[in-house]
């Protein structure tokens, strides 16, 4: 059995009474690109914000590299350096240049030189096709911008896996296509992705294994082959035929 | 019309005698307040980060309860010292320390009581105003630092606080403005500042109207200034409108300027040299750095 980075094991959060996820069970290995497709409400999202803990789990646990994560004596913030995560509104820090956005993060989580910080995040933003932008504050560049930005700043942590919350959701058409570019190319490098989207055609070709969630339930897992060829589970294809409208590439 | 000239002939007349206490005055009222909202924004920068220490059910037992009794006495200080007159506090702190401590402690310095006390004062308020200022911030700057690993503290000082600061910046100006008038009170405890020269300058003279005139405009001096420069600092934390573009040679980029740091590139030296070069020049010298042509 190969090293697993991530295992979540009987995951479930209740906001309140009202259960949002149930009995979630997966794992991500090293170089893993795995989707998570679903209607909106299947609690996607939720589950994602549990595993980098921005939401308490309210049952099972989340183990990183066998260890789990929640509990007393954990170190949260240590944990949360070795997970990226992109969101859905980019959350750039507002008061801070492109630069210093990437660089903050190394300087005070990783203690890094400052000319140390400046040249990783540099070659990060190149990555990403920011550098002329370096100068700019987040509220004078495109949502695009912004998020291609935001990977540059999670990547200059180093990151063994990357978690992305519906990265293009908030974008306009035209600019979705740069933000998906730089995800294929991570992807191509290797980088272990766990990416929850609406953007079928990137689940389908990027991803090693895609999981499709209903109602808070893991309802359909496996190869995109199996997922978007043969899906087994009638919801499954309830779902990917609303997709079958709009062309998959 | 003759009033306004026996006004104009009074006031020159105690300006000429008096002039020198009046401007002594309105200094120790500028320095006590601007020491003080100082004081006071650092209480209740600290109150902010201290209420806002997130705790769930996994936080230690003795931690969890910790943080609500600091929660408590922050709540309890608040409402104390919003909720009563400053006036009778200094009084309170003024004599009640010696009063306590059997006269063993006592201020032996009048600048250090008026500045506790009004910065005590302040604290309170700005507490709350600190308060405000995160809730107003996006709970998504708090979730982009938490995601990358900061502590509470990191993503109180790096992300939340400047944002925060700027948003309550007229919050700020208020309390100092508050502050430059009501130190007045601090005549109670014997401070001298301004308005303790007026009580002081018409005791001996009586001429109220014509003092109570300077000491109007004195105030209203102070205040105009302190706006005027409130509104310069709020312009330059919001930073330039625009920015430049940095422009280098596509060519020389792509074919991979930024290497790496930990993964060893053919530019070794080069890298080293210019992270060396980068501690020299600490500066705006992107656009420098950005061609390859210093190769």
């Amino acid at each position: 059995m190969s090293e697993h980075i991530l295992e979540i094991r009987h995951l479930s959060k209740c906001f309140g009474s009202h259960g949002v996820l149930t009995d979630i069970d997966f794992t991500v290995s090293a170089g893993d690109v795995t989707s998570i497709i679903g209607a909106s409400g299947s609690g996607k999202s939720t589950l994602l914000r549990c595993i980098n803990l921005l939401e308490t789990p309210t049952g099972g646990e989340i183990l990183y590299h066998g260890r789990p994560v929640t509990g007393a004596n954990v170190n949260a913030a240590e944990y949360r350096s070795h997970v990226g995560m992109v969101f859905q509104s980019f959350n750039l820090f507002n008061n801070m240049t492109v630069l210093e956005n990437c660089m903050v993060g190394q300087m005070k989580v990783l203690h890094k030189k400052k000319f140390e910080a400046r040249e990783r995040a540099l070659y990060y933003l190149e990555k990403v096709g920011m550098t002329p932008y370096i100068n700019a504050r987040p509220r004078q560049i495109s949502g695009g911008q912004k998020q291609r930005v935001a990977i540059a700043r999670s990547l200059a942590m180093d990151p063994e896996v990357l978690l992305f919350d519906e990265p293009t959701s908030a974008l306009d058409p035209e600019m979705v296509g740069e933000v998906l570019n730089v995800m294929r190319s991570l992807a191509a490098d290797g980088m272990t992705m766990l990416v929850v989207t609406h953007e079928m055609a990137f689940a389908r070709d990027v991803s090693k294994k895609v999981v499709y969630m209903n109602n808070g339930v893991i309802c359909e897992q496996g190869t995109p082959e199996e997922i978007f060829g043969a899906p087994k589970r009638p919801e499954t294809r309830e779902f990917l035929s609303r997709f079958i409208g709009k062309s998959l590439d | 019309m003759d009033r306004f000239i026996k006004l104009g002939s009074d006031i020159s007349l105690l300006w000429e005698n008096y002039g020198s206490a009046y401007l002594g005055g309105m200094w120790s009222t500028l320095l006590l307040a601007l020491v003080a909202t100082v004081i006071g924004c650092m209480i209740g920068l600290l109150c902010g980060i201290l209420n806002t220490i997130p705790y769930n059910e996994y936080t230690p037992r003795p931690k969890r309860f910790l943080l609500k009794l600091i929660r408590i006495i922050i709540r309890v200080y608040v409402e104390v010292f919003r909720g009563t007159p400053m006036v009778l506090q200094a009084v309170f702190i003024y004599y009640g320390l010696p009063y306590f401590s059997g006269n063993t402690m006592q201020f032996d310095n009048l600048w250090t009581a008026a500045i506790l006390i009004v910065s005590i004062n302040t604290g309170a308020y700005m507490a709350e105003s600190v308060r405000g200022g995160i809730i107003s911030i996006d709970p998504g700057q708090t979730e982009g630092a938490k995601a990358i690993g900061m502590t509470h503290f990191q993503t109180m000082t790096s992300v939340i606080l400047p944002q925060a600061l700027r948003n309550i910046m007229p919050q700020i100006g208020n309390n100092f403005i508050i502050n430059v008038k009501d130190t007045s009170v601090m005549f109670i405890i014997g401070f001298t500042e301004f308005f303790a020269f007026h009580r002081y300058i018409t005791g001996v003279n009586n001429m109220y109207f014509p003092s109570a005139a300077i000491e109007m405009a004195g105030y209203l001096c102070m205040t105009l200034i302190a706006s005027f420069i409130l509104r310069f600092i709020e312009k330059r934390m919001d930073g330039d409108d625009s920015y430049e573009l940095v422009q280098g040679d596509q060519l020389v980029m792509s074919a991979g300027t930024y290497t790496h740091p930990d993964r060893g590139t053919p530019f070794d030296e080069y890298s080293k040299r210019e992270g060396r070069l980068e501690k020299v020049k600490e500066g705006k010298r992107h656009k420098a750095d950005m061609g390859g042509d210093r190769l």
